[in-house]
């Protein structure tokens, strides 16, 4: 069974968090709802927070090689 | 779609096809050029695109169009045809007096410090009630507070036909009075008509010529 590298496990955690935050942006933005303000800024927001928080701490703890 | 969203959807979806790349394939980033580019493509992208699109969303919310999308705002939106110059947000939107594409926002702002601010948590909490609560009736619908003359002000002052008006200068308190908010611009003869929904059934629409 191949080991996982933890630093191209949390870039690919990372790298979903932020695909899902940035799908939900585009949807959001075609249409002109006041629901879609709500949704791109809470979980479209909220996604891409998460993403781009595991992208610093992964490249901040994983020790150099 | 204005042309500047569509960029930004182009760009969004962009940097997630590009993310995508990067997931299927996280072993481009053991070199130094693949580290660079999962810096642009995992945290410069994103938040880029994250600001841009929270912008045009702000801006979008500041439409006509964008308030009017509320059913509960229809006649509110229908109450802006009035063929009536005594009606006042009929007369400033069909004057241009307000951007037509902004009439709602204009008037109804907050044009003091945090305004903006303050009208988008006002916007959240409409947001809830119209889709987890029981929105009032149209006719029912209050301001939170009275009308403040600032929000006229904002344009109106300095203009020589509110400084120089006749109505305004017969009485000499009366322009003090509505500088400082003691005599409200909506007070009962003066420019009282707002959107009078409850006669909208009996009121002559004007037609917009294209």
């Amino acid at each position: 069974m191949p080991t996982i590298n933890p630093m191209a496990w949390r870039l690919q955690i990372s790298g979903t968090f932020l695909v899902i935050g940035l799908l939900i942006e585009a949807i959001c933005l075609l249409s002109a709802k006041p629901i879609a303000f709500v949704l791109l800024v809470a979980i479209g927001g909220l996604f891409l927070f998460a993403g781009v928080t595991v992208y610093l701490f992964s490249i901040v703890s994983t020790p150099r090689s | 779609m204005p042309s500047g969203t569509t960029l930004i959807v182009i760009l969004v979806l962009f940097s997630a096809a590009l993310i995508g790349v990067l997931v299927a394939r996280p072993g481009v980033t053991a070199t130094r050029g693949g580290k660079i580019l999962a810096f642009l493509v995992l945290f410069f992208l994103p938040i880029l695109c994250g600001a841009m699109g929270i912008s045009s969303e702000m801006e979008r919310s500041k439409t006509t169009a964008f308030c009017l999308s509320c059913h509960t705002m229809e006649a509110y939106g229908k109450s802006l045809y009035v063929d009536d110059p005594s009606h006042i947000p009929a007369a400033h939107f069909q004057n241009h007096r307000v951007p037509a594409e902004e009439a709602c926002y204009t008037c109804h702002t907050d044009y003091a410090m945090f305004g903006t601010l303050k009208v988008k948590l006002d916007g959240l909490r409409h947001v809830y009630i119209y889709y987890l609560g029981t929105p009032p009736a149209p006719e029912n619908i209050k301001l939170y507070e009275p009308y403040n003359n600032r929000e006229c002000l904002h344009c109106h002052l300095g203009a020589r036909s509110f400084e120089e008006g006749a109505t305004h200068t017969a009485d000499p308190a009366t322009l003090p009075a509505i500088k400082s908010n003691q005599l409200s611009c909506l007070s009962s003869g003066c420019h009282d008509v707002v959107h009078d929904i409850s006669h909208l059934k009996d009121a002559k629409f004007w037609k917009e010529k294209n």
